[in-house]
């Protein structure tokens, strides 16, 4: 269903390929587009930072035209963005960027800052009348339902189940914008220190403070975990065994 | 010549170690004795406690757990916290949900368990609010949670936000006082000082440690929320016959010595579980090579993992080395799955799966499970 009166806002970032590294559309970004334009004819795509080539992508997946907020590089993309989509009904975007840090905190601190509740792990998104109806993500095979009022921001889940197409023509026939920023954005003081990840990262470990014979001790009393046993009984026995078992761990409900 | 040799006395003393190997007793002599075998020698001495004295401060370590239990990450997480900490540091630990199980051993000094948090809830007003109480109360240096998708990743963003605090997410390593995480997908390592709230990602910290914790329990937080604006409308379960093995909870998996795999698939049914198959079963066509759990197939996470007719090779133990509760059926008493499972019922397998299936159909089943009994 179509919601032609919602002003809605799809956040778009430059991702990065995995295995080349070079610059694509970012995957859960175009979720996000993609849930977006299942909700509204006309979203406003933005992106703060440079008017990067692969802004383009987001034109094939449907945008009309992607508004660059312009941004110096490394700085923190919060203020312009939170002046710019204030007054919009809802905020969609992927739930962790590829290229930058990742953190995937913006979500969190775009609501705080506009006042809006924030749901993350978005896999379907329904609106029913000013109630936003989100289905998120959790493991194991289970879904969770959750219900907000708008306005809202939502942060769309990599397996969202949406097939955005890419279309060449749209490409073509889209445009980048680039808006003056409403506020400036603050200048870059990162407390991190970047380098190539070139080493693998060292697991905490507790420092091996036992002498000689302690750890051969050690050694020898190897953890052979083996919980019970059932031997003796009937087939039957056996069975119940295993759902008294299933039972005292809670594992099964009935 | 031959009196002269010194020979050893092959009735020499020696204990049984926890894993049924004879070691002798150096420097003992005479003959064995029957006394040690009852008491083995080798009984883990208790750790020492890691906290000395009066804490002096705390770290605070916060999970949701489920069906009871931590899961892996989260005892990660504690660990790392208590190898992190001061002599004069200790841990607490807020467990959102019930907890059935004893976290002394991954280093907790204090414990407060919430078992009104419904596990699979969303109520992250409430849970950010009870948080927030344990923060005021203790004043921790740092704020550990596992970055997990069952709420804590969500709740650690939200906490650090709501204090305005500087916040390290998927950080992939933890040295004392400093943090590293991946930037640019992998491509970048940034190091940093720890800051407050410190989201950790599997695997960080060992958690086999050789201390203790205090393991006391202290009153849960108190605060109540205001009716906040998130509405949870519960729960929508996909069967795990429906779902991949990796992501299954609940798998039935089928080795050589089950022949009718009919009765096995009415079981996994009357579980909800999900079929799986050791590689000799799948070797034999029996099932489809997505079903291989295994070195070569697939590696699962499934809290119960129920293996009939599965000696347990070591490359299938790999698959299955996440998963919590593993229960075998097995005719041969010292199979190596013996040593993995949790349980281990020594039968013929098509007996017992019978019996399984019989007492099954006089419970009280869910409706979509009685069907196929």
């Amino acid at each position: 269903m179509m919601f032609p009166q919602l002003k809605i806002a799809a956040l778009v970032s430059v991702g990065r390929n995995p295995a080349s590294g070079a610059p694509r559309a970012a995957r859960n970004d175009v979720l996000a587009l993609d849930a977006a334009l299942a909700l509204a004819p006309e979203v406003s795509v933005l992106h703060a930072g440079d008017a990067a080539p692969a802004l383009h992508d987001y034109l094939a997946y449907g945008a009309a035209s992607v508004e660059v907020l312009p941004l110096p590089a490394g700085a923190d993309a919060l203020a312009p963005l939170a002046a710019r989509v204030a007054g919009y009904d809802l905020i969609l975007c992927g739930q962790r960027a590829e290229a930058g840090q990742g953190s995937g905190t913006l979500p969190y601190r775009l609501a705080k800052a506009l006042n809006m509740p924030v749901v993350s792990a978005a896999l379907e998104i329904t609106l029913l009348g000013d109630i936003v109806e989100i289905v998120q993500f959790l493991p194991k095979g289970q879904r969770r339902v959750v219900r907000v009022s708008l306005p809202a921001v939502i942060a769309l889940h990599p397996l969202a189940p949406r097939a955005p197409r890419y279309v060449y023509a749209r490409l073509r026939a889209g445009r980048l914008l680039s808006a003056p920023a409403l506020v400036a954005a603050p200048l870059p003081v990162s407390p991190w220190q970047s380098e190539p990840a070139v080493k693998k990262p060292q697991k905490l470990k507790p420092p091996e403070t036992r002498q000689g014979h302690a750890r051969l001790l050690g050694a020898i009393a190897t953890e052979s975990k083996g919980g019970a046993l059932v031997r003796e009984g009937s087939a039957a026995e056996k069975a119940r065994a295993i759902l008294d078992y299933l039972r005292t761990n809670r594992l099964i409900e009935f | 010549m031959n009196q002269e040799r010194k020979r050893l006395d092959p009735r020499r003393p020696f204990v049984l170690s926890p894993a049924g190997l004879r070691r002798i007793i150096l420097g003992a002599t005479g003959g064995f004795d029957a006394s040690l075998l009852a008491a083995p020698a080798y009984k883990p001495a208790p750790k020492p406690l890691r906290l000395k004295g009066d804490p002096a401060g705390y770290l605070l370590v916060a999970a949701h757990s489920q069906r009871g239990m931590l899961d892996a990450h989260a005892h990660q997480a504690i660990a790392a916290a208590a190898l992190l900490a001061s002599p004069q540091q200790a841990v607490v630990v807020l467990v959102f949900g019930s907890l059935n199980e004893d976290l002394r051993a991954y280093g907790a000094d204090l414990v407060a368990v919430l078992p009104g948090a419904d596990e699979l809830g969303f109520a992250p007003e409430q849970e950010l609010a009870w948080l927030c109480e344990f923060v005021t109360r203790y004043a921790p240096a740092h704020v550990f949670m596992p970055d997990n998708e069952i709420g804590d990743g969500d709740l650690g963003r939200r906490l650090a936000i709501h204090l305005g605090a500087e916040v390290a997410t998927h950080v992939v390593e933890l040295k004392p006082g400093a943090v590293a995480m991946y930037w640019q997908g992998g491509a970048a390592l940034a190091r940093g000082l720890m800051p407050l709230v410190v989201l950790i990602a599997p695997d960080v910290a060992e958690t086999s440690l050789p201390f203790s914790g205090a393991g006391e329990t202290v009153a849960p937080p108190a605060a109540q929320a205001p009716p906040g604006r998130y509405q949870n409308r519960g729960l929508r379960e996909i069967a795990a016959s429906a779902l991949a093995l990796e992501e299954a909870d609940f798998i039935v998996a089928a080795g050589n010595g089950v022949a009718d795999i009919p009765t096995l698939e009415a079981v996994a049914a009357a579980f909800g579980a999900a079929v799986g198959a050791s590689r000799v079963a799948v070797d034999e066509g029996k099932f489809t090579r997505d079903k291989q759990i295994g070195a070569t197939g697939k590696t699962v996470s499934a809290s119960t993992y129920l293996a009939v007719g599965i000696s347990g090779a070591v490359q299938h133990l790999q698959g299955i080395k996440a998963c919590r509760h593993v229960i075998a059926i097995n005719s041969d008493a010292s199979a190596p799955i013996t040593k993995r499972a949790d349980l281990s019922v020594v039968g013929d397998a098509q007996e017992v799966m019978s019996a399984l299936l019989a007492e099954l159909a006089q419970r009280n089943l869910p409706d979509t499970a009685r069907e196929s009994v």
